[in-house]
């Protein structure tokens, strides 16, 4: 018993440090790998290094943005009353919504 | 190798992970889809990281840091994200401390077992060590 209760400890510990937290928000660790961030910065021949902290950064925001396209497109699934998200849908979000001018042109 | 930047992609689980889980149950995402918001994402990382070398360039900087990279979410107009960020942030410097200081001891472990163990040859260790110099030689510590 008593060994169990040591061992959970640690396996609590090693889950704060992995961002396993109950709720997930804002405070988690990155999900997307950070050697594949690393290697899209590393792809623009203007910049030079980059620290771990930008990298983890640049990986969350990634993260949110994935969220953020997908929800905006939805509201277009919603809209043709279908339960399956479809190419068309970010197609409408990427054209309504400013903050995503940057994608035209470049899915194809 | 890949053609283009937005040829690296990420992991399409992980893609498919994120976009399910901000999604109502119950919703699927059709393949093009799915491939179409992973390719995006590669773009976003390309025109942040293009964003961001512009403010470490006005800095004088020749390694681009968390600040730059908040700076170019502002730029690009994604100012929502920069609250969430900043709260990773925090959370991943306390982690990395906390990586650093158990290093810290155990190399401090590691030397003084040396002295009375005889030896075994060991190459996992040095291979972890390399990895994480690695790490260390980019690191900046940055407000």
């Amino acid at each position: 018993m008593a060994a169990a209760a040591a061992a959970g400890g640690t396996e609590a510990a090693a889950e704060d440090a992995g961002g396993a937290a109950p709720c997930a928000g804002s405070g988690r660790a990155a999900r997307l790998p950070l050697s594949r961030v690393k290697a899209l910065v590393k792809a623009d021949p203007d910049v030079g290094l980059a620290s771990q902290e930008a990298v983890f950064v640049l990986a969350r925001a990634a993260e949110l943005f994935v969220e953020t396209i997908a929800k905006d497109a939805f509201v277009y699934a919603q809209q043709g009353k279908r339960k399956t998200l479809q190419r068309k849908d970010l197609d409408n979000a990427i054209e309504a919504v400013d903050e995503f001018a940057f994608l035209e042109g470049t899915l194809d | 190798m890949a053609e283009r930047p937005e040829d690296l992609n990420l992991p399409n689980a992980v893609i498919t992970r994120i976009i399910k889980e901000a999604l109502p149950d119950g919703v699927n995402i059709s393949k093009e889809a799915r491939s179409a918001i992973s390719r995006a994402a590669s773009v976003f990382v390309l025109y942040a990281t293009s964003c961001a070398n512009n403010f470490a360039m006005k800095g004088k900087r020749k390694t681009l840091n968390a600040g730059d990279v908040l700076s170019a979410m502002e730029e690009m107009e994604f100012q929502r994200f920069i609250a969430p960020l900043k709260e990773s942030l925090e959370v991943y410097r306390r982690e990395q401390k906390g990586k650093k200081e158990a290093r810290k001891d155990k190399d401090k472990k590691a030397d003084s077992e040396e002295q009375d163990k005889s030896r075994e040859d060991d190459n996992d260790d040095d291979d972890e060590r390399m990895e994480d110099e690695e790490q260390n030689d980019e690191e900046e510590v940055d407000n």
